[in-house]
């Protein structure tokens, strides 16, 4: 397996980050800015390096969300100032921002650009959804508010490849299905097993997990033919619905070992990829019969790394017996105990907070995916 | 002693490790606000069962985790009355310079002698596994503190007691 | 008695039912049937046969397949002492591949997460601050308020039935890893 590409931008936490079509630009929510980084191949180390190009100021609370619209290029970004902007680059080259008519009160948790790239969609600390579409009459962004039967804040948001049908996962424990029709902007979308007639606002699935832990990200399959959840109890849920009204085919729920996961990613129809509070990323396998975690992404360095000498090593296993009776730290291996124990043996130092596709092959199979983490780095891993 | 140490210390860094998944979350009960949910209690939903560690009856430690924090509570040991003293002076010192410990807390929760407040924004400017390393190590120094105090009192005392009967030999 | 009432202390969000102050807890376990008293010293009484029979391995599965999540405070402390009194009849060699078995089998992860519900909870007994009367009260004031609550002496108490938990909770660690733990935390539904 290739080396990731590791890319440490700043000492500060990365809550999103959103990569352009061409891959070439870099959008990455760093507090209250975001920070534009174009691609230049490096002279000194491998691969290439991000160059801080511009940066987009308007939000004054932390921001939290940031989407790069694929084809045209427009950024949204959501911030817990309870604001949403879309930036466009202006003839000079600089990015103008456009203030969204959000409505809400309370702080904009994420923000998604459906795959049409005419609506995107805002969650918020109030309790709602702002389904966002632009209004040509007046020349504004305006939003549409899905309101039940949501109890809590909406952590994350996921679009159908249909961009009519949005997944929400909420701090109340649901992971839902909503319909976000709105007419005059989308196209009447095919039935399937979600659903037939969808008027905005309808309800088309609402999940618990057995525990009923947070959840922190859905993602719908490539197809949109099965949604997949991670919650705050260190589990994926995977949900194959059956048709409208119908309780769902298969409901599986893995329960892992690791910390809760803060991100998931189906990276083609039989495998979903996953990261959070553990740093580092793991993939999972299966299908509507079942599924289970099927590995990680994480090299074991510890075979490779450089091996102390062997009087270091003697010393350090007193250190360790030391340390395991005086701080409760089981030794894992050869490397901790007395030694320096400050870096993590993963990729990231500290939780991931978004994962995203980087590159898909011809089948549209993900090969390549990004993740930014709350250490300030964005790795491009392959899968 | 330390045969029965060990297990409690593995048990809080177990603990702590896994209450320590924090995210930065913006209060859903005050507008563009971002607060510590333990301390605000506004929603029941963003705050998880409290787990306790206990060691015996007046040894334990109390993990109140949160969405974005988490309250970690210490009760030292206290075999006898000067023991008790000394502990109270003691993290009376801290908490009167809770500002330099960053985590620590002005105010211990009822029942408990010192308590620390751990946000999402602690845990992101330093790394997880040092802040549960940090309390795990405070845990430790704290009872050896207490009793080399306690042999350094008493030793006074004694001395103090022998000057002063000196002059009467 | 509207003269009593300090205006600038009511939580007004309490008063609304639409605030997330008041979000019902209750939703959030949809599938736990309320369980009675008596169905719980039933249940005890089988698991106490169980144990008595020297099947232990047999008697924790049965206690933690049935954990009574909808029972009362009371009920459910009665079975925390049935499986407290199971916990403490395995050996300390036992331990690890006992809960290797229980792992591996069917469902053997929700065993498990029950298992680690049930350590912590016995660990949390008694920590209301048992105000009982306090045994060595000095005459003269020390001027520590906190003195009186406080029964010193007795302080290695329940040392004994800590240690069988903790020595449980690291051989589960081991096994589980911090996952578990984290459900025990986001669970709502509480042993």
């Amino acid at each position: 397996m290739a080396a990731p590409e590791v890319h440490h931008l700043f000492h500060a936490p990365i809550a999103d980050h959103s990569f352009s079509a061409d891959r070439a630009t870099l959008a990455v929510a760093r507090d209250t800015t975001v920070e534009l980084y174009h691609r230049t191949p490096s002279g000194s180390g491998p691969g290439p390096t991000f160059r801080l190009q511009d940066e987009l100021r308007g939000h004054d609370k932390t921001i939290t969300g940031v989407d790069i619209a694929p084809r045209s290029g427009r950024i949204v970004t959501s911030s817990q100032d309870r604001n949403a902007y879309v930036w466009e680059p202006s003839a000079s080259g600089e990015w103008k921002p456009t203030l969204v008519l959000l409505r809400i009160n309370r702080a904009a948790t994420c923000v998604r650009w459906s795959p049409s790239e005419a609506k995107f969609a805002v969650g918020s600390g109030a309790r709602t959804i702002a389904v966002c579409y632009f209004e040509a009459d007046n020349d504004w962004w305006v939003s549409k508010h899905i309101k039940k039967p949501l109890r809590s804040t909406v952590t994350s948001v996921a679009w159908h490849p249909n961009s009519v049908l949005l997944a929400a996962g909420s701090t109340d424990g649901h992971a839902r299905v909503f319909s976000s029709f709105i007419k005059g902007t989308d196209e009447r979308p095919e039935a399937s097993a979600w659903g037939e007639r969808l008027p905005f606002n309808t309800v088309c699935g609402e999940y618990l997990n057995p525990t009923a832990g947070w959840v922190h990200d859905v993602a719908f399959s490539p197809s949109g033919a099965a949604l997949a959840f991670c919650a705050h109890d260190s589990s994926v849920t995977i949900v194959y619905p059956s048709g409208p009204e119908q309780p769902p085919q298969a409901v599986i729920s893995v329960s892992t070992q690791l910390l809760p996961f803060t991100s998931i990613l189906w990276s083609s129809e039989t495998e979903l990829v996953c990261a959070g509070y553990d740093c580092g990323v793991y993939r999972f396998a299966g299908s509507a019969d079942g599924w289970q975690l099927s590995g990680t992404l994480e090299k074991d360095e510890r075979g490779s790394a450089s091996r102390p000498g062997l009087e270091q090593r003697e010393e350090s296993a007193l250190n360790m017996f030391r340390s395991m009776d005086l701080k409760g730290r089981a030794g894992g291996g050869g490397s901790s105990g007395g030694v320096d124990d400050t870096k993590l043996k993963t990729v990231h130092q500290n939780s991931i907070s978004t994962l995203r596709a980087y590159e898909t092959d011809g089948e549209g199979r993900v090969a390549r995916i990004s993740t930014g983490g709350v250490d300030g780095r964005v790795v491009v891993w392959k899968l | 002693m330390s045969q029965s140490l060990r297990p409690y210390l593995s048990c809080v860094r177990s603990t702590l490790t896994a209450a320590l998944s924090l995210s930065n979350f913006a209060s859903q009960a005050a507008e563009r606000h971002n607060v510590p949910e333990i301390e605000a209690a506004s929603s029941p939903e963003l705050l998880l069962n409290p787990l306790t560690v206990s060691r015996n009856q007046e040894e334990r430690v109390f993990v109140e985790p949160s969405v974005n924090s988490v309250r970690v509570s210490i009760r030292i040991k206290q075999a006898d009355e000067i023991e008790h003293i000394l502990v109270h002076k003691f993290t009376r010192f801290l908490t009167q310079r809770a500002e330099a410990f960053f985590i620590l807390r002005r105010k211990a929760v009822p029942g408990y002698d010192i308590s620390f407040l751990i946000t999402n924004f602690h845990t992101e400017e330093m790394l997880k596994h040092k802040l549960v390393d940090f309390i795990i190590q405070f845990m430790e120094e704290v009872d050896k503190e207490i009793s080399e105090m306690k042999l350094f009192l008493n030793a006074r005392a004694r001395f103090v007691a022998e000057s002063f009967l000196t002059p009467f030999d | 008695m509207a003269a009593n009432i300090n205006w600038r202390t009511i939580n007004i969000d309490a008063l609304d039912p639409e605030s997330a102050y008041n979000f019902d807890l209750t939703t959030l376990t949809p599938a736990v049937q309320p369980v009675s008293s008596s169905e719980v010293q039933t249940l005890s009484g089988q698991v106490r046969q169980l144990l008595r029979g020297g099947n232990a391995e047999g008697a924790l599965r049965g206690a933690l397949e049935n954990a009574p999540y909808g029972a009362d405070e009371q009920g459910k402390a009665m079975h925390l002492s049935v499986v407290t009194e199971v916990l403490g009849q395995i050996r300390q060699a036992e331990m690890t591949p006992l809960l290797q078995r229980m792992y591996q089998a069917e469902g053997g992860s929700e065993l498990c997460d029950t298992l680690m519900k049930y350590l912590y909870k016995g660990m949390g007994q008694g920590t209301p601050t048992s105000n009982s009367t306090p045994k060595n009260l000095t005459p003269q004031a020390t001027g520590f308020s906190q003195v009186g609550g406080r029964h010193f002496g007795g302080g290695e108490g329940g040392g004994q039935a800590m240690s069988v938990f903790l020595s449980w909770h690291e051989k589960l660690v081991e096994m589980v890893g911090p996952g578990s733990i984290v459900r025990v935390m986001s669970d709502r539904r509480t042993v």
